[in-house]
């Protein structure tokens, strides 16, 4: 057995082999709804969470052998579908705290390649083995002098294989989640960039430097330091934030009065970068996030950053407003440039499509129609995953042969849905700020 | 070094690496030796102290690139610690960089072989002899440690595996066409990961070791 190891068994990064992961999980999957039916029929009122729960195993079984650029985007997407339920939302988060680890050997190889010196020499301290997963990579502990650094180093060859990941995705994407081709190609396109500058931590640095000099003035709110000297494409050298991840610190009993405090500087943070900024973190899920003494934020993490173009931010946010005191044919308008709607629908498509996204937009816009909202309201969060629901099991949409919804609101609506989501297991009662022109 | 020594050694690397740069330059083996070793001023007598032909001038650069790999190895001061597993990592991640030095050379003599199976080109003896050497230094290292679960009959197997394995790494640093080889260190990482998950105790042990006991307990 062991002396036959060839390439095809050895590999999972082989093309043949993550596509026979892919397919095997469709097959499972189908599996499971085959099962879903077939209990369905015997006990009618089994409901779809059971489902739910079985197929996001699955998904993450495989996923989490995968990591990479595939994990990464599967994940996403899931996350833009809202849309998904309860089940599914654990699981994605639990793959960010499982990519198998770089050895130390290779560890040393990527900081010879890049620096001509070993970790050992060019730190007085360096864990030999990851402090902590990352999903491209992993961060590692080092000292040197009386600092603490985090080092993250990043697997090799994840950049060369976006491409032919994001192929293999692809089935996955339109099975399980229900989106119709067009609609795929087009989150692909943009997904893809994505990726492809995630995957450069030189980036990552600039980006990093970037906002938190432009956000250094909201309270509590801390960055870590970035050193470009010791970073590179593939390794990035940062301070080490000291304190707990969301999920720790929430055991820790914390009263209301801190968990509303973190959540606001949390709020803040996004307020000032989608608004002001244009440009914004746009991975706001818990790893990313560090809770330290005396309840302050530290925000780690800048590889995904999603610029806001200047007509989708006007399009986006004039829907938010309450009452949509727009002019009819104002709104329309707003629908074509968010190519919600073309010119390629019948009447009665068009009419539907405006209303559903009037629906499902004025939902997420509910946190910025008052002045304080409790996200801990579960409730608001059943009606956007009944929306969710619906809205991919709709026959209109999975007929309709166009994609809907501009690409930038691809990042735009998954970073809201991070955020609210960390809002509601933060369980924190937030004052919405939002600029003037959004005020009714 | 005495001044012998020291000489072989200059006249054997400056025969290596002639017959290298001829390869590069020429893309094909020198006619003769007789041509070979006039076009380097040296005497033809001087080429069979060392090599016996072309293909023991081969042989020599497989083990150039292993001693090399073993020297550059030792010298980090981490290897020693390392454990099994590591160590196969350590070697195959510093032998691919000694291999980049001669990339053309390698692509030039092995792009078009095969390299499959059995039938690679006998100038690989000698590299073969030597890692299959070090491979059992590891299995042993492992077996004491228990990184390597004993395996009647096949443990004995274990050092030809590890050579199948730096023939597939060969074989996929050659065809490897992302930057910095990056590919090739990812193809390293998993396979040596499965190689080792595969030697080392695992539920089939356990599951061999309860029917047995059942069976003679019966
Ligand atoms: N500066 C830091 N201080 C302390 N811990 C850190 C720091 N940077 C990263 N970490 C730890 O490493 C984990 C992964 O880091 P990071 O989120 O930067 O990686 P990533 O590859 O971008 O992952 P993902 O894209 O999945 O978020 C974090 O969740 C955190 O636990
Ligand atoms: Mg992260």
């Amino acid at each position: 057995m062991t002396n036959k190891i060839n390439e095809q068994q050895s590999i999972p990064v082989s093309k043949v082999q993550r596509a026979a992961k892919f397919i095997s999980t469709g097959a499972k999957v189908g599996g499971n709804y085959m099962k879903h039916y077939a209990k369905k029929v015997v006990n009618p009122a089994m409901t779809k969470d059971e489902l739910h729960r079985n197929n996001a195993t699955d998904i993450y079984d495989s996923l989490s052998e995968l990591k990479g650029s595939a994990l990464k985007v599967a994940q996403m997407m899931a996350m833009d579908k809202n849309m998904l339920p309860g089940a599914y939302q654990d699981k994605f988060t639990m793959a960010q705290y499982s990519a198998p680890p770089l050895s130390y050997p290779l560890v040393v190889k990527t900081f010879n390649q890049y620096f001509k010196k070993g970790p050992e020499n060019l730190f007085d301290t360096f864990t030999t083995s990851a402090a902590n997963a990352a999903s491209i990579g992993q961060v590692h502990k080092a000292t040197k002098g009386d600092k603490v650094f985090a080092v993250k180093i990043q697997y090799p060859g994840v950049g060369s294989s976006v491409k032919s990941d994001l192929k293999l995705v692809k089935p996955f994407a339109l099975r399980l989640l229900n989106m119709n081709e067009r609609e795929l190609d087009n989150y692909m396109e943009e997904v893809e960039e994505k990726l492809l500058e995630e995957t450069d931590y030189k980036l990552e640095v600039i980006r990093s430097k970037e906002i938190s000099q432009a956000c250094s003035h909201i309270k509590g709110l801390n960055f870590p330091k970035y050193y470009e000297e010791m970073s590179s494409a593939r390794v990035i050298t940062m301070d080490w934030m000291e304190g707990k991840h969301l999920k720790e610190w929430l055991q820790t009993n914390p009263s209301q009065e801190a968990r509303d405090k973190v959540g606001q500087i949390m709020w803040d943070f996004y307020d000032h970068q989608v608004h002001q900024l244009k440009q914004v973190h746009a991975d706001p899920h818990p790893g990313n996030f560090i809770i330290q003494e005396g309840d302050e934020l530290a925000v780690i993490d800048f590889g995904c950053v999603k610029v806001i173009p200047e007509e989708f931010y006007s399009g986006y946010f004039s829907l938010i407003k309450k009452d949509l005191l727009i002019k009819e044919d104002e709104l329309d308008q707003i629908f074509y440039d968010l190519e919600f709607i073309s010119d390629r629908d019948s009447a009665e498509e068009k009419n539907y499509f405006k209303n559903t996204f009037k629906e499902m937009i004025s939902l997420l816009g509910k946190p910025f129609h008052v002045d304080t909202f409790d996200f801990a309201d579960d409730n608001y969060f059943q009606m956007i995953f009944a929306l969710g629901d619906k809205i991919s099991n709709d026959k209109m949409f999975r007929k309709s042969k166009q994609a809907r919804g501009s690409r930038h609101g691809l990042y735009i609506n998954r970073t809201y849905f991070g955020l609210y989501n960390l809002l509601n297991q933060l369980q924190a009662n937030i004052k919405t700020t939002k600029p003037d022109w959004i005020k009714n | 070094m005495t001044e012998k020594t020291k000489n072989s050694h200059t006249d054997k690397n400056k025969i290596i690496d002639g017959y290298i740069s001829y390869i590069l330059e020429t893309g094909s083996e020198p006619v003769s030796v007789f041509k070979f070793t006039k076009d380097m001023k040296m005497k033809e007598a001087v080429f069979y102290e060392y090599f016996s032909s072309f293909g023991a001038v081969k042989k020599a650069v497989w083990e150039l690139i292993f001693d090399n790999t073993i020297q550059a190895l030792e010298s980090q001061e981490i290897y020693q610690s390392y454990t099994s597993r590591e160590k196969l990592l350590g070697f195959l991640f510093t032998w691919i960089e000694e291999l980049k030095n001669k990339r053309s050379y390698l692509l030039a003599v092995y792009g078009n072989v095969s390299l499959k199976n059995q039938s690679y080109p006998s100038e690989l003896k000698g590299f073969k002899a030597k890692f299959k050497d070090f491979a059992s230094g590891i299995v042993n290292e492992g077996k004491e440690s228990e990184e390597i679960a004993e395996r009647p009959y096949l443990t004995d197997k274990y050092q030809e595996a590890m050579w199948l394995q730096v023939m597939f790494v060969f074989r996929f640093w050659l065809k490897d066409d992302s930057p910095a080889f990056e590919k090739t260190d990812a193809a390293i990482e998993k396979s040596v990961n499965l190689a080792f998950d595969l030697m080392g105790r695992s539920a089939i042990d356990s599951f061999v070791d309860f029917a047995k006991f059942l069976f003679q307990s019966k």
